[in-house]
């Protein structure tokens, strides 16, 4: 049996950040998958995102990333793989708790417990300001975020179910409703 | 001529801590603390349901969600004057002490030992020599020498590798890094370690809480766990035992591992007890509740003012008269808008951003202020507030950490060196030792107190239709945390959060009094001053958490500390 982390990363108060907790709490509505695969609003837990990715075969990340200057659309999905991720700097920390997917990675790495396969689904954003609301560019994208992980699943040869009667999605933090007219 | 020197991480998101030094001679003239970020977060809690603000404040920060969620559900309950059942008590008061020692091993092992142990020296530590040093100080029985070479090679083979991955931004070889290569080694295996026994004490907040990192079992009047011995799906006495399994294994890593490091390191590092004292007023609320009313605790709180330990005042409940009454949050040197210092229930968080000027606003955070005056909070109060009122438990801990770090380094300790950068690790491990006691103790209450035929866990909150304030505290890992409701017809009229790295991290105050990280970086001695790594030591010590960042990715890699020397 392979143990596959699904996590969405991200503050759910911060706008378009929640867009991570957000995709991980639909596809758990909408989807059920094999033994092995859980999948977790994981928040935004900084280095104690060691201590998630410990002990999985694979890990699948949903984050809003940051990519300006006309590189990329708002809304547009940005996919980056374990060794894209290896590849940056750490952060030399005055607040040890910022964002620390890199720091996280490297030190897993290091003790010999991170995931074989890792990908992060990015949405590109950059409106972060203190609401429970996604901007429009990113709701748009929703399903497309809910496809990259679906595909990556399919790579990895684990099996997962389309829910005739969706379950509760628990996006408790939501102003209105807003999912998507989910999905084939 | 003084130049002024700033680390500041670049991030394309904004929501860190900077810091401003001026260094003059090799020693820092002058400091400034500020953090990057507009926190509004608050706002979204207007006209919510009281009941539901948990949920939301959990989110404030990823790191610290059960503290946060703890604090909201004491607000509404103080405001309610609810009292709350014993079992919740004691559930509440297991998951705060798990996610407690969770967080010092994190803080000590995952954010700060590498700033005191050098990597580069790993390779040259005898292995011998290592083992028989290790086995002098503590009776772990993983300080074996096939553990010890198991983590030197770890590091010969990052080394032989080139990719130096995590050890990419380490000041190694830097003159300020003194320890010998065996305590080097000795170190970095239990920092390796220690990964194992920090997710323990996480599986046991994830037991009760339901989940992690956000736990799911609060509500305002208790908690949602059911209890039945005799059910699998409940709170059972299988439960119970795997807790108390996870538990014994933690509370002997925090006693033989952590606590010895922090002693060992200290008794080589012992100029730095006369570094990055700072602000020498202390405040602690009392925390672990013994009864259903909230007026006996396990863990003592109150303030000293100017290092006066004698004349130290106690603090008699979680949400003391003296403590309600004596809190404001100033913002002469804060981006927000606001002329005189307000009361969190009157408190408003309406933004007025200049950019940073040193002598006039440079920083998002609020000055919080105890009857005018700067505070420090964290493990260091704790522990002098305690020390100071004869607490057993800290004066029993405290005096371990005392003959332990002058037996090795062989020389003189005294309660008055602890109020240093040295100093905050050893009361926060002297803090760790106190909650790994108090760990197994309400487990027991707990059992106890369900085998008597206790299963009550819950009381319903009635909302008045008129205007009620409440304050919740809880004396976090991090220092003095309190959250402040104003609730009107069953809807949150008002919400202010002063959390700890609030009350440390303060800019200056209308009369130009510094807070706690910029007070204790004076005067400190830089030997590179291009390489701050002593302004790091002392601002990690503190333990810092700005409680809001942003966690987006920023795929460029820029996410590392900017040190420009102006």
């Amino acid at each position: 049996m392979k143990k596959v982390l699904i996590g969405g990363i991200g503050n759910v108060l911060l706008g378009d950040d929640g867009v991570g907790p957000y995709v991980a709490r639909l596809l758990a509505a909408h989807y059920e998958f094999e033994d092995g695969v859980e999948v977790a609003d994981l928040g935004t837990p900084a280095l104690d995102l060691i201590d998630q990715l410990t002990a999985n075969d694979a890990v699948i990340l949903i984050d809003s990333v940051n990519v300006h200057d006309g590189v990329a659309d708002q809304g547009a999905i940005l996919l980056y793989r374990k060794k894209d991720i290896m590849r940056l700097r750490p952060a030399v920390r005055m607040d040890p708790h910022s964002p620390a997917l890199v720091d996280a990675l490297l030190s897993a790495e290091l003790f010999g417990v991170a995931p074989t396969d890792l990908l992060l689904v990015g949405i590109n954003s950059d409106s972060y300001e203190p609401t429970c609301s996604l901007s429009q560019p990113v709701r748009e994208s929703l399903e497309e975020a809910i496809a990259e992980v679906l595909n990556e699943l399919d790579r990895l040869g684990v099996s997962y179910w389309h829910r005739a009667h969706p379950v509760e999605s628990g996006i408790w933090w939501a102003e209105t409703a807003m999912e998507p007219a989910l999905i084939k | 001529m003084a130049k002024r020197i700033t680390i500041d991480p670049i991030t394309r998101i904004e929501g860190h801590l900077r810091i401003d030094v001026d260094v003059d001679n090799n020693a820092v003239s002058n400091a400034w603390a500020s953090c990057t970020m507009w926190r509004g977060i608050e706002n979204i809690l207007r006209g919510r349901d009281p009941r539901d603000a948990w949920l939301f404040t959990q989110r404030f920060c990823g790191v610290c969600t059960t503290v946060h969620a703890m604090a909201s559900v004491r607000a509404v309950e103080d405001a309610l004057q609810l009292e709350v059942p014993l079992n919740a008590q004691y559930i509440r008061n297991l998951i705060l002490i798990a996610h407690a020692l969770h967080d010092h091993i994190v803080h000590f092992y995952q954010l700060s030992a590498l700033d005191w142990v050098d990597i580069l020296q790993i390779p040259k530590a005898d292995l011998n020599a290592t083992t028989k040093l290790a086995e002098s100080i503590s009776p772990w029985t993983r300080n074996s020498r096939e553990e010890f070479k198991a983590a030197q090679d770890r590091v010969n083979a990052v080394a032989a590798s080139g990719q130096l991955g995590i050890f990419m931004n380490g000041y190694w070889g830097h003159p300020a890094m003194r320890l010998s290569p065996e305590v080097n080694l000795l170190a970095f295996t239990h920092y390796v370690q220690a990964l194992e026994y920090q997710r323990k004490a996480l599986q046991v907040v994830g037991i009760l809480g339901s989940k992690t990192p956000h736990i799911q079992n609060l509500t305002v009047g208790g908690v949602a766990n059911a209890i039945n011995l005799d059910n699998a799906s409940a709170l059972n006495m299988d439960r119970l035992e795997m807790i108390r399994g996870l538990l014994e294994e933690v509370v002997q890593f925090v006693n033989q591992v952590y606590f010895v490091d922090v002693c060992a390191l200290a008794a080589m590092y012992p100029d730095w007890f006369k570094i990055g004292k700072g602000v020498n007023n202390y405040m602690a609320v009392p925390d672990l509740p013994l009864d259903c009313a909230g007026s006996s605790y396990d863990l003592p709180g109150g303030t000293i003012m100017n290092g006066n330990i004698g004349g130290v005042h106690a603090f008699k409940t979680a949400s003391d008269k003296d403590f309600r009454a004596a809190v404001s949050e100033d913002v002469a040197h804060a981006y927000y808008q606001g002329d005189k210092p307000l009361h969190p229930w009157k408190g408003v968080t309406d933004p007025d951003f200049t950019g940073w000027t040193a002598e006039q606003k440079y920083s998002w955070v609020k000055a919080p202020r105890y009857n005018g005056a700067p505070m420090q909070v964290g493990p260091l109060a704790q522990v002098l507030v305690g020390f100071a009122q004869g607490h057993p438990l800290t004066v029993k801990h405290a005096s371990r950490a005392i003959e332990t770090i002058g037996a090795v380094g062989h020389f003189q300790v005294t309660p008055g060196m602890l109020e240093s950068t040295l100093g905050r690790h050893g009361a926060r491990a002297i803090r760790a030792s106190m909650l790994a006691e108090l760990a197994q103790k309400h487990l027991q209450l707990l059992t106890d107190n369900i085998a008597k035929g206790d299963t009550a866990v819950f009381n319903q909150p009635v909302f008045p239709s008129h205007e009620i304030e409440g304050v919740g505290t809880h004396e976090a890992p991090r220092g003095t945390l309190s959250h402040w409701v104003v609730v009107k017809d069953a809807k949150i009229k008002n919400y202010q959060a002063v959390v700890p790295s609030t009350w440390n991290a303060s800019p200056r105050d209308a009369s130009g009094a510094q807070g706690p990280y910029e007070a204790s970086l004076m005067h400190t001695p830089l030997a590179r001053p291009e390489e701050p790594l002593e302004v790091l030591r002392t601002i990690h010590s503190f333990d810092p958490c700005m409680a809001c960042a942003c966690h987006t990715f920023d795929p460029t890699g820029q996410e590392i500390a900017k040190v420009k020397v102006l």
